[in-house]
């Protein structure tokens, strides 16, 4: 507990200087924004100005608290174009249109973002305490893993998202394997070997990791908005005067309480993010509320705290993989995990001894950018919401320069501005195809850690392959793996069996 | 259908990554038991079997995509690629004044409105990412005036 607590002191020294306090409140203001914006989720958001944010030349520690705030704000924004459009900004916010959107076409839309504001600072509160308590352990416990038990680790990693993230298993798993490709193409660092590189010096130094997350994520973006623009337009619904009061928060204290609790754990499991962890939340309170329940979906708002308190508070979750073992626990910590790779800093158990500024500085900037999202929100939600009447042919155009500004001041290379449109097309016909874009990204993240250890592994017992299977931490790790892909399989046959 | 063709299609890639793997990558010395080439294999196996899984058992539903939004995405396309070439040589005020000016027409905006908001974001985005935040866009055409 001491370490935690000179840890924290160590981190608010970090935090409160003045410029990371300004770019804290700077991201948490961008990032409400840009999730407000409709149809452009956290990680697109992260995505776009990951690039900018690396070319401004920040310290590491204050770059990644600028980007950990801009993730944090779109999660908040998100709400909005979720409850007053019905248009959720990605997949860990449809859950927040269920119940949303009724409550704002009932005319209480102020009532529904205020008291999904409160949700989302109790969820993200909660697991940033949470995080500053157990981080540190999981870190000093895997400081002792083996490269064997990191292979395991990782096998684990994609087990759950195989298991729990999208609709088919094996499409998830072949876009876990096509990052997995991506990140083997360039120069084998242990033997000098060119692999995959046709001979093009382009290729050399592998595909640059920010022109993969533009175009994946950034430019497939845009080319969805095109597509959806043309289907038809979006109606946005008036906020009114109404606003959320202490018995609405009073009533779904409990409902906070649970979901926060339980989306913080999902976060934490590999791959998996705020999707399941919204959706599982919002299973849960519907089957405990039991026959009063009856109205969820039509305007409850427990049914709005709880995947609001959720999705926030697996933000946080998925943060602790990331800072501890080095593997993101979704697809947007994927981007900030490589946005460290970016800075020659790897996470790892490691961080919170040899870089604790960076570990606790982050940590503590996120304790200030929950109290400020919770107050820029409250009164300046109007704000925000006009944003969603910004007609979408200025909107889109504005992705692509954006895009373009981040990948030439830092790639600087014209070569890259065409991958990023090829990669756009693939990313917008992967979506089309219900692959989710999260396996592609991790596999691109984790690929360089998974070989290099698994190498390493072979390497320690001179080939031989039982090695993956000698410790404990790796046989729990692998009885985890199954567990996870039994389980709900398990649970969906008798489900089946029972309706 | 568009499942087979999208699993037919990653299959190729698969069996053209997994041919490199087999037979393109060698180490010329090696002193570990595991060599450059061993995890692409990996990656070349388990992706070809995921393609034939897909293959056999489908499930998307018919890919839908009606043609004015295949054809607006299209030309969204022509466009994004115009920009990438006007890019350096143009500059990023002429590229992106272009672009900006193309693409909101494409989606709705008058011609009037279109035009200034090009010229606007052109200028605006040069003085915010050159000049405040320092970034390295090209001057290109403008170079004499920037």
């Amino acid at each position: 507990m001491d370490a935690v607590l000179t840890g924290l002191g160590q981190g608010f020294a970090v935090a409160f200087q003045p410029l990371n306090l300004l770019l804290v409140l700077g991201g948490c203001f961008f990032g409400t924004l840009i999730g407000a914006l409709p149809g452009i989720g956290p990680i697109n958001g992260v995505a776009i100005l990951l690039p900018i944010a690396y070319s401004l030349g920040f310290p590491p520690e204050t770059a990644l608290i600028l980007l950990a705030g801009i993730y944090y704000g779109a999660e908040y924004g998100g709400r909005i174009s979720s409850i007053l459009l019905n248009v959720p900004g990605d997949a860990g916010a449809v859950m927040t249109t269920l119940d949303g959107n009724p409550l704002a076409r009932r005319g209480e839309a102020g009532r529904a973002l205020s008291l999904s504001a409160v949700a989302s600072f109790v969820g993200g509160t909660i697991a940033v305490v949470l995080m500053s308590m157990f981080a540190p352990i999981l870190a000093g416990f895997a400081v002792k893993f083996s490269p064997a038990d990191y292979v395991a680790l990782m096998v684990f990693a994609f087990a759950s998202l195989a298991s729990l993230v999208g609709k088919n298993p094996v499409k998830t798993l072949l876009g876990a394997l096509m990052g997995l490709m991506i990140a083997s193409i360039g120069v084998d660092a242990n033997t000098g070997v060119m692999r995959f590189t046709f001979g093009s010096p382009d290729l050399m130094a592998g595909i640059d990791f920010l022109v993969i997350v533009i175009g994946l994520f950034g430019m497939a973006e845009l080319l969805h908005l095109v597509e959806a623009q043309a289907r038809g337009t979006l109606q946005v619904l008036e906020i009114g005067k109404s606003f959320v009061s202490w018995k609405d928060i009073l009533t779904v204290k409990w409902v906070m309480l649970r979901s926060s609790l339980i989306g913080f754990m999902i976060g934490i499991l590999p791959g998996t993010g705020a999707s399941v962890a919204s959706a599982v939340t919002y299973g849960t309170e519907k089957r405990l509320a039991g026959d009063s329940g009856e109205n969820f979906g039509k305007g409850d708002i427990r049914g709005l705290a709880a995947p609001e308190a959720a999705n926030n508070a697996s933000a946080g979750g998925a943060m602790v993989p990331m800072l501890t073992l080095g593997i993101p626990g979704s697809g947007t910590t994927a981007i900030l995990l490589g946005a460290l790779l970016l800075f020659n800093i790897t996470p790892g158990p490691l961080m919170f001894q040899q870089k604790p500024e960076i570990a606790w500085g982050l940590i503590a900037s996120m304790y200030i950018g929950n109290l400020a999202l919770l107050i820029i929100n409250l009164p300046l939600v109007g704000l925000f919401a006009r944003l969603l009447t910004i007609p979408q042919q200025y909107l889109t155009p504005l992705i692509a320069v954006l895009a373009f500004i981040g990948v030439f001041s830092v790639v600087g290379n014209p070569f890259d501005l065409y991958m990023i449109i090829g990669l756009g097309v693939f990313g917008w016909l992967l979506r089309k195809l219900d692959f989710s874009l999260a396996p592609v990204i991790l596999g691109v993240v984790l690929g360089g850690l998974f070989e290099d250890n698994l190498r390493r592994a072979l390497s320690i017992s001179g080939g031989d392959w039982s090695i993956l299977l000698k410790s404990g931490n790796s046989m729990v790790l692998y009885l985890l793996a199954i567990a996870v892909v039994v389980v709900p399989i398990w649970l969906g046959r008798r489900r089946g069996k029972k309706s | 259908m568009a499942d087979r063709i999208f699993a037919s299609l990653a299959l190729l890639v698969a069996l053209g990554y997994g041919w490199i793997a087999f037979t393109g990558i060698k180490a010329p010395f090696q002193y570990d038991p595991l060599g450059p080439e061993s995890w692409p294999r990996i990656l070349a196996l388990a992706a070809t079997l995921c393609c034939f899984y897909i293959l056999f058992r489908p499930d998307t539903e018919p890919f839908e995509l009606q043609g004015s939004a295949g054809f607006k995405v299209a030309v969204m396309l022509v466009a994004l690629v115009g920009y990438a070439a006007l890019f350096e040589p143009a500059g990023f005020v002429i590229a992106t004044a272009l672009f900006c000016a193309a693409a909101s027409l494409l989606l709705g905006a008058n011609i009037l409105k279109a035009l200034l908001f090009g010229v606007a974001t052109g200028i605006i985005g040069y003085l915010i990412g050159a000049k405040l935040l320092a970034l390295n866009l090209p001057a290109g055409l403008l170079k004499f005036m920037l």
